[in-house]
């Protein structure tokens, strides 16, 4: 079979970026799914891209370099991604919070962003249809949504049959090295491909793929539930999320949380969509690779999100369903040539960032693979970090 | 094999989804109804694909010809609440 620069395992939001970000420098790449483009966390999750849920610092410098990236890229593209520069309003329940949040949003607006604190008469002004007892708030008019599976495809179809070659329904079953341990092809259920460079971008089952070569890629599935609403009146105008939840991630307090949100991880985000529906979350548990939604969370989320958009509860759901995040222990993606086996590359374990870390990943693993400068110092997100590589 | 559905015929009638847009994503890669659903939204609005699965399912192996089955063409995921519920009454509202 033929030959290529580079072979990308897995059509996610990560290996469609790639192999975008890699024939746009002038690489001959093959993409390699094992089902659909997008059939995978892809095209099951939410998808915000904010500076607001990032600590100040170069985390948040990251989430506002994403943004721009978005920006550029729905001028770039020509199939339309659905992006919406829409803001997102994160809301207090508590004093504590608002207290918490002032502090935060200080920190964010020193180093430059553009977020500042609501009171409640603003924030009816900006969600008339926010629950009236809330404390206060914070608002960004720089965070963005957009659709996540039409950005793969936007990806895809900008260079498909322009250096880009789409194997759908195809499943990578071994990469073969030679003697030096240099990759040297790929093996699939439909034939073999010769190439000198792949990329393991296979989310949450990058392990799966890293078994075949002995590799121990520590990326876990950690679920999370959406229910999706009739399409009706716009119930939102932008991302909604409590602030709550973000509390002990920013100020190391603890904060009372109900039990039964806690049990499954509940945090209450809103989302429009651009059918005019609602996408309404989540959970955060470990519960395996199945996509099943219990009941169970299902009640606790509808509960939460009837808390501070009462009028949900007359509204219908339409739809339940479940995505899993690749979870890493330590929140860092994997974005590396694996040392000892020379053109083996892990694009892998965005956990709940892929969608909006997508651009800037791309960019970075064409520039590893180029030998070029990387736009951010790449000694965090080696594979080398970890402990016990190798099974 | 059924007839042929003219390009300008609505076949998804909550998303307004024509044969025409259908055919399009099939060329784009669709092969099966979920592919077709994420490529244009048909099937994804309040009836959840109940009025409009069977056709793009026609549509689909008219196109596909040989290389499609029934497997391989599929059905849209079955999803918890098989008809549409409130939040109210997910939420334990009016349990
Ligand atoms: C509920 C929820 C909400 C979220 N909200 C957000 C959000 O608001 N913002 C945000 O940025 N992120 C969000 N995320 C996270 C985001 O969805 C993920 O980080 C991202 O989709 C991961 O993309 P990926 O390409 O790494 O993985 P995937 O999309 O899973 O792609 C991996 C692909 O590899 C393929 N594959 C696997 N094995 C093989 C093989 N052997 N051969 C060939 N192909 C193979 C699979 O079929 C799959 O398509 C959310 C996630 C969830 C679950």
């Amino acid at each position: 079979m033929s030959a290529y620069d580079v072979i990308v395992i897995g059509g996610g939001v990560i290996g469609t970026s790639c192999a975008y970000h890699l024939v746009k420098k002038g690489y001959k790449v093959a993409l390699i799914e094992r089902g659909d483009i997008a059939s995978g966390t892809s095209s099951h999750c939410d998808a915000a891209a904010m500076i607001t849920d990032k600590m100040p610092g170069p985390d948040a410098a990251l989430g506002y370099a994403s943004i721009q990236k978005f920006i550029r890229l729905s001028k770039e593209l020509d199939y339309d991604f659905n992006f919406d520069q829409a803001g997102s309003l994160y809301v207090c329940e508590t004093d504590q919070e608002v207290e918490v949040a002032t502090g935060y949003v200080n920190d964010l607006r020193a180093e430059g962003y553009r977020v500042k604190m609501v009171d409640p008469y603003e924030m009816s002004q900006i969600e008339p249809l926010l629950a009236k007892d809330l404390k206060g708030g914070f608002w960004s008019d720089e965070c963005a949504g957009l659709n996540p599976f039409k950005l793969c495809y936007a990806f895809v179809e900008q260079v498909k049959g322009k250096g880009l070659d789409v194997f759908l329904h195809t499943k990578v079953t071994g990469i073969r090295l030679n003697e030096k341990n240099q990759v040297e092809g790929v093996d699939t259920d439909r034939g073999r491909f010769t190439t000198g460079r792949v990329i393991n971008c296979g989310g949450v089952y990058a392990p799966e793929i890293g078994r075949l070569n002995g590799l121990n890629i520590p990326i876990l599935p950690r679920k999370g539930v959406i229910l999706l609403s009739e399409a009706t009146i716009p119930v939102c105008h932008q991302k909604v999320q409590e602030f709550g939840y973000m509390v002990t991630k920013f100020a190391n307090v603890e904060c009372d949380r109900d039990p039964e949100l806690l049990k499954y991880n509940v945090a209450f985000t809103l989302e429009p969509t651009e059918g005019d529906n609602v996408m309404l979350g989540s959970s955060r548990n470990f519960v395996g690779y199945s996509l099943n939604t219990e009941i169970e969370v299902i009640n606790a989320i509808a509960k939460r999100g009837m808390r501070f958009f009462p009028i949900l509860k007359n509204m219908s759901c339409v739809r339940a369903y479940a995505g899993v995040r690749p979870f890493m222990e330590d929140h860092l993606p994997i974005m590396s040539e694996v040392d000892e086996m020379p053109g083996y590359y892990i694009c892998a374990g965005h956990e709940g960032d892929g969608i909006s870390m997508s651009p800037v990943s791309g960019e970075l693993m064409t520039q590893l693979i180029a030998g070029e400068e990387t736009e951010l110092d790449m000694e965090p997100f080696r594979f080398s970090r970890l402990e016990n590589r190798f099974l | 094999m059924a007839e042929y559905i003219d390009d300008d015929v609505l076949v998804c009638r909550c998303e307004e989804i024509t044969a025409g847009e259908i055919r399009e994503a099939i060329r784009m890669g669709a092969t099966d109804v979920t592919g077709v659903k994420r490529r244009t939204r048909a099937g994804m609005g309040l009836c959840q694909g109940r009025t409009c699965e069977a056709l793009v399912q026609q549509i689909l192996r008219q196109e596909l010809k040989g290389e499609a089955t029934p497997e391989s063409i599929g059905f849209s995921t079955p999803r918890t609440p098989q008809r549409p519920v409130t939040f109210g009454t997910l939420g334990g509202d009016n349990l």
